[in-house]
């Protein structure tokens, strides 16, 4: 996954903010403890969010505790560890996504271009093993999305039919959270698929003018009908997209639905500010404030 | 049966207008209407009927008055006229696969404006929202003046513009921002 999945914080309650930061914090100390220090590299927003569900679809009991930070010993942090197995898991999909993602990268790229991923990947692939191992239900889910992904890509389809490996993939991640609570089950897998599709279409929108680039494939590309082009004028640029909006538009809207009807304790609200707020507020950084490509100071105020 | 007031979440001293207040919300939120296509309507009338219920209830104790909800309208519905009813009552009982595998068996010199209408119905279900508004725009174009056709085109548009999730990078500006960028993509 993208890092895109994050909670927009000015309208987090600080309360809300603080425990936001705690179970990012307890899922990067989980990792370490899970797969090893290296294996923190691996924690994305993404995963985080999984984490705040997992928690609040099962109601898990969680108490807060004040440590030292793992990475920064000078640092206090605090954590919400929980005994349930909800960070487990979000570690495990944490490891086998980044794994999944380093593959990918060798599969894509040239000899010398992949040698960072290959490094890396001596150390992800036992790791991955381990958490094939201990979840072989979110190893095939994940492994099934990547082969589905590349089956679609090779053959040029369509934009939906490229959105519906991660979107399959968050759909049964997500459905399998419910349990044995039937009633939550379609909402979850509703709210599942779209919101890998967001993901999923997020990353092409983004990826576009580096795609057109490089030649690499992008399925807007072919939707916009720019195939050829290397570069795009700011007009084509800013039709490109605002059309890349509106697709993503169209997907929140059915995410926020399926996000109604959920059930959620805890972290609901977090969950909630995420989805409805924290997403918008992505696509207008990269789509239309082009936070990417602005230094760092300039986006102070943002 | 649950506490109505735990329902609606409100608090048992609440006052009548906040009671009406959380229930507006709460029947925005479960409205019917955006869920006609989507296969957690069921959850969503379920949802809409608990705090109908809590409501009434609460009114009832209060002797307060009546407010009701009119009923939900679905964008596919039974049709006389039509030449895929059959199609139509696989997508209306949602029967999504088998709706579709009937449409995608249809030789191509027989798919009208209905047929485009149906298949974007089946795409819409199953979430593939950008052929979904192409097939829609498509049936629109082969028949201009159909209601039902332009309704679930409308729809799809006015969930793109990001008034129900998403960015709507022409919120802050005034409101003829929007028009052209719709037009764009409608050509």
């Amino acid at each position: 996954m993208f890092g895109y999945v994050r909670p927009y914080t000015s309208e987090l309650l600080v309360r809300e903010y603080a425990q936001y930061k705690a179970v990012y914090c307890q899922l990067c100390r989980v990792l370490g403890q899970e797969y090893g220090p290296l294996a923190r590299f691996a924690l994305s927003y993404d995963c985080a969010f999984y984490a705040l569900l997992a928690l609040s679809v099962s109601s898990a009991q969680i108490e807060e505790q004040r440590r030292r930070c793992v990475c920064n010993p000078l640092k206090a942090c605090t954590y919400l560890p929980s005994p349930g197995e909800e960070y487990k898991k979000a570690a495990a999909l944490c490891v086998l996504l980044t794994y999944h993602k380093l593959r990918d990268d060798l599969d894509d790229s040239g000899f010398f271009r992949s040698l960072g991923s290959r490094l890396l990947l001596l150390n992800a692939s036992p790791k991955a093993k381990k958490a094939k191992a201990r979840y072989p239900f979110l190893a095939r889910q994940a492994e099934q999305a990547m082969l589905a992904q590349r089956q679609a890509e090779d053959s040029q389809a369509g934009v939906d039919q490229c959105a519906e490996p991660t979107a399959k993939l968050l759909e049964a991640v997500f459905s399998e959270l419910a349990g044995c609570d039937g009633r939550q089950r379609p909402a979850l897998e509703r709210f599942g698929y779209f919101l890998g599709r967001w993901i999923y279409l997020m990353d092409a929108a983004d990826d576009l003018q580096d795609d057109l680039r490089e030649g690499s494939f992008n399925p807007f590309i072919a939707r916009f009908g720019l195939t050829g082009k290397t570069s795009l004028t700011e007009e084509e640029r800013a039709q490109a997209e605002a059309a890349c909006n509106a697709s993503l538009n169209a997907t929140a809207s059915q995410l926020v639905l399926a996000l109604n009807l959920l059930d959620l304790d805890g972290f609901g609200p977090i969950v909630e500010n995420i989805a409805a707020k924290g997403l918008p507020q992505i696509q207008k950084e990269i789509l239309f404030l082009h936070v990417k490509e602005k230094p760092r100071r300039e986006l102070k105020g943002l | 049966m649950t506490d109505p007031y735990k329902v609606l979440g409100v608090s048992r001293s609440a006052n009548d207008d906040e009671i009406k207040d959380a229930y507006r919300k709460l029947a925005k939120k479960y409205h019917p209407d955006q869920y006609a296509d989507s296969p957690l309507k069921e959850l969503a009338d379920e949802k809409m009927k608990e705090i109908n219920e809590a409501y009434d209830t609460i009114t009832a104790q209060r002797k307060g008055g009546q407010y009701g909800y009119n009923g939900a309208q679905n964008s596919v519905h039974y049709n006389n006229g039509s030449g895929f009813s059959d199609v139509r009552s696989l997508i209306m009982s949602g029967r999504i696969a088998d709706a579709e595998q009937i449409l995608n068996g249809v030789p191509g010199d027989r798919r009208n404006a209905e047929w485009y209408f149906l298949k974007g119905s089946v795409l819409y279900r199953r979430g593939w929202l950008e052929e979904a508004k192409d097939h829609f725009s498509t049936a629109c174009q082969m028949e201009p003046g159909n209601g039902e056709y332009s309704a679930a085109l409308n729809q799809a548009m006015s969930q793109r513009g990001g008034m129900y999730g998403g960015d709507n990078p022409n919120q802050s500006m005034n409101a003829g921002g929007a028009i052209p960028v719709i037009c764009v993509l409608v050509c």
